[in-house]
């Protein structure tokens, strides 16, 4: 029997044919997965070819939902989107909330995949286990928002939609896949659909996820909203995560000007502490979320603007630019266009420190320049004139400009930095470093070893290392039950916590260390996947300027974070995870953990 | 004194909880803490070791001993502190450290003495892990005296004009008070009614009053004191960073004149 809150097959659609299949998913896959990204690592393993490239068409792209979606559990309205990555060339997952993941599950399914390329722009739509392509029509060339809107008052407003931008279209290698204004940002998934003409997917609830018990479920869930509403997520609701960006520059953890400061004299400029109370207009939460941490400002010229710590750093200080108008407006173009903001702005910062060195003949593209950083966002999503270039990303930008660039490219496997400076937060910095999709602070939250003061964060070592592992295994368990992070204060014994709330939906009896060996089973795994698609131990590293330039904290402090000491933190990591040398799960440590070899 | 200095109570906390937190604020290696044979000692934070000395009343140089054997391998230096010196600023640490590695341009040495207000300070300087073995050949002869060691050192001395050349310092403790060392009862009670350090409280995201931009200056000898002093309450949720630089979840850190706390969301990240 099924067990509860899966289906227990996901929907394989092949996009040049227009045809479906459904591929069975056994009790013990979903057991050794649970959903969302440890499950699409095991689909992506199972059916993307190997060697495959990330933009062709045989490259599978999978929307996983997750057992808890479907239930009044706070914050479980989310879904996983797996690919090769276009920018990494890896695997890749991006997650975000809304209604599509509850009405993408109520198609009967726990994860509908696409591979294949459509003849011409269309758009999947899907109901129970009927499917077919309709023509694009005129949402080609619109945005995600927009598309969505118009896909939903013609087909019905029962459909939810996930769509692309013009970005995901032009194949910007950093393009999202967004719905409900919420985007799978990461990694350029969004262009992996515009590869396969595919603008949006529509998809039309026909059934109801059933809980193994069903009271327990709404107990559960009750207590949680309660808990949801406490101290634990007061910044996310009362500020948003912007409230990040002031106190990030009091530590000296604020990346400024591609990172060549960690702070900047004018952050006050875009503190959430003032601008909330001025500019707030609304406050909104994803669906079935009890948070809201979504806070709107109004935007010059009109209309509301998500407002975001990592979109606010990435397009603000890390370009130079304080002005929160110009700030916001490149912020809500980004989201309007289909770009990831932290990419973008990562990859303009770059450009504009290759203009400063002289090694980039844009002489326009200057740091601190607002209507320089407006026409940057647009040229990229359209990939003119520069725009073609900042459009592939800071790492193969800096295979064309040359120079020494790549040691200031701020980029991990090819995916830039977030907004968390590596040399004040060495935790952090390995996080970065070793995670499987790049330099990411969702499946790393090691920052928060970092910030609660355990360890000295300037002086990376073994307790750094452990709080690294510790936070990949805990994302990992969040990303695949899935609940959002910002729930994740108010668990105080995480693991069994969230076996309890996976026992009750399900009808197994999975306690904690069951789970936590789950959680460390879906790391592995994507490491073992990354291995399959070519990464090696090379591709764990930060880039040159983390290593070779020191920082000085306000104290006086200076911050420096040798090789030798990134090496020592990284060979005790690959130790703790039961990795070789070469960066790939030992065959021992597959075994143990029971997944395949390598290559398969 | 009546009761043991490393107990003393100092303004919530104690007298060895103040010192170890003001060191070790500066010092990037370990902090170790060392135990005369069955001292009671007050509660300290995890990361500070405790080492024993095993033969009571043997002196500083034992104490230096036991110290430096703990650390054995771990550190290049070491500043070595009394317990009663609640004075004591992490500027002028940082200002006898950086004189051994030779930062004000006069090259590196075994080891810097502070002398000032007509005493040398052999318990208010630094020293190379190095002298490790001189240390325990002159304890071998019972020669006791820290001038010993000292004599067979290259050591950089440190007048009150040379302490004082240091601008950090001279903002920071300009009466150098951080070498007064509390002598007896009186001198405890003296110092402990003098005014606690004055210090800025700077507050963010959801702990910060709408509309107060600028930090607030309170007298407050600790995290907890200036929490109390803006009326803000220490929780799990709540964590404090002293100077931008060290952060802690812990009440007792103690604070020095000058010194900027910031309180933050324990909810990092986002
Ligand atoms: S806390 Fe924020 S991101 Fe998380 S589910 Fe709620 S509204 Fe969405």
């Amino acid at each position: 029997m099924t067990p509860g809150g899966y289906f227990g097959r996901a929907l394989v659609v092949d996009l040049g044919t227009g045809t479906a299949e459904a591929l069975p998913l056994p009790d013990d896959v979903l057991r050794a997965t649970i959903g969302g990204a440890g499950l699409g690592s095991w689909l992506l393993d199972r059916l993307a070819p190997a060697g495959v490239d990330p933009l062709d068409a045989a490259a599978p792209l999978a929307f996983v939902f997750s057992p808890l979606v479907g239930t009044p559990l706070t914050t479980s309205a989310k879904l996983a989107v797996v690919a090769l990555s276009p920018l990494t060339g890896l695997p890749s997952d991006a997650l975000a909330s809304s209604h599509f993941a509850i009405a993408g599950k109520g198609t009967g399914h726990d994860a509908i995949v696409v591979h294949g390329r459509c003849a011409a722009p269309s758009v999947l739509v899907v109901e129970g286990d009927e499917v077919r392509l309709e023509p694009a029509g005129d949402t080609w060339g619109r945005g995600a928002a927009d598309t969505e809107e118009e896909l939903r008052a013609r087909l019905g407003r029962a459909y939810r939609v996930a769509a692309i931008g013009p970005a995901g279209e032009r194949l910007v290698r950093y393009a999202t896949i967004s719905t409900d204004g919420r985007h799978a940002g990461r990694g350029g998934l969004g262009a992996v659909l515009g590869a396969k003409l595919l603008k949006a997917v529509a998809v039309r609830p026909v059934t109801k996820v059933r809980p193994a018990d069903p009271d327990g479920v709404l107990r559960a869930a009750a207590d949680l909203r309660t808990r949801s509403l406490g101290p634990a997520t007061a910044k996310y609701r009362e500020l948003g995560t912007l409230a990040n960006l002031l106190a990030f520059n009091a530590l000296s953890t604020l990346p400024t000007r591609n990172f060549q400061a960690s702070s900047h004299p004018q952050a006050a400029d875009l503190a959430a502490e003032d601008l909330g109370p001025e500019r707030r207009v609304a406050r909104a939460s994803c669906a079935a979320c009890t948070i809201g941490c979504a806070h709107f400002y109004a935007a010059s010229g009109g209309g509301k603007v998500r407002v975001e710590y990592e979109s606010v750093f990435a397009l603000g200080p890390l370009c130079g630019v304080t002005d929160p108008d110009a700030v916001l407006t490149a912020s809500r173009r980004c989201d309007a266009l289909g770009l990831d903001t932290i990419s973008t702005g990562g990859t303009i910062a770059f450009a504009m420190e290759c203009v400063e060195q002289g090694l980039l003949d844009e002489p326009w593209l200057r740091f601190g320049d607002a209507a320089a950083l407006h026409r940057a966002v647009e040229l990229t999503a359209a990939r003119e004139g520069v725009g073609a270039l900042l459009a592939e990303g800071s790492r193969r930008m800096a295979a064309v400009v040359g120079g020494d660039s790549i040691r200031f490219a701020a980029q991990v496997k090819g995916l830039e930095l977030p907004g968390y400076e590596p040399r004040t937060l060495q935790a952090m910095a390995l996080g970065l470093a070793v995670n499987a999709r790049g330099a990411d602070h969702n499946r790393s939250g090691a920052y928060e070893a970092d910030f609660a003061g355990g360890h000295d964060r300037l002086h990376g070592g073994a307790a750094h290392v452990a709080a690294a592992v510790t936070s990949e295994d805990r994302a990992a368990a969040m990303d695949s039950l899935i609940l959002c992070k910002f729930l994740r204060g108010v668990f105080q014994d995480p693991f069994p916590e969230w076996a309890a709330l996976l026992s009750t939906v399900t009808g197994w009896e999975v306690d904690g260390d069951e789970l936590a060996t789950t959680a460390r089973r879906i790391v592995v795994a994507k490491r073992r996947l990354n291995a399959r698609f070519g990464a090696t131990a090379a591709d764990d590293w930060l880039p040159a300027r983390f290593l070779d330039e020191g920082l000085t904290v306000a104290s006086g402090r200076e911050a420096r974070l040798p090789a030798e000491r990134l090496r020592a933190m990284i060979d005790a990591y690959y130790a703790a995870r039961g990795l070789g040398a070469d960066g790939a799960p030992t065959a021992a440590t597959l075994a143990e953990l029971g997944l395949p070899p390598v290559a398969v | 004194m009546g009761s043991p200095k490393a107990l003393l109570p100092w303004h919530g906390s104690t007298l060895l909880r103040r010192v170890v937190g003001l060191v070790g604020r500066v010092v990037d290696g370990p902090v170790v803490v060392v135990r005369a044979p069955d001292q009671v000692l007050p509660a300290l934070p995890a990361d500070v070791e405790v080492a024993e000395d095993p033969v009571e009343g043997r002196g500083p140089l034992a104490g230096l001993h036991a110290g430096l054997t703990a650390l054995d391998g771990r550190a290049e230096a070491v500043y070595l502190s009394a317990v009663d010196v609640p004075l004591l600023h992490p500027a002028f640490v940082r200002r006898v450290l950086g004189a051994l590695d030779g930062d004000d341009g006069q090259g590196p040495a075994d080891a810097v003495l502070p002398e000032a207000h007509g005493h040398r300070h052999p318990l208010a300087a630094a020293y190379r892990t190095a002298v490790a073995a001189r240390v325990a050949a002159l304890l071998e002869q019972d020669r006791l005296r820290p001038a010993y060691l000292l004599d067979q050192l290259d050591v950089r001395r440190l007048d009150e004009a040379a302490l004082l050349h240091d601008p950090a310092l001279r903002t920071a403790d300009p009466t150098l008070a951080s070498l007064r060392n509390l002598n007896g009862r009186e001198d405890y009670e003296r110092a402990h009614a003098e005014p606690e350090p004055a210090v800025s409280v700077a507050r963010f995201g959801t702990l910060r009053p709408v509309g107060v931009r600028a930090p607030v200056e309170v007298l407050a000898s600790s995290v907890a004191r200036a929490a109390a002093a803006v009326g803000l309450e220490l929780d799990r949720h709540v964590v404090a960073a002293v100077d931008g630089d060290r952060i802690s979840g812990d009440p007792d850190v103690p604070l020095a004149g000058g010194e900027t706390v910031s309180f933050l969301s324990a909810e990092a990240g986002g």
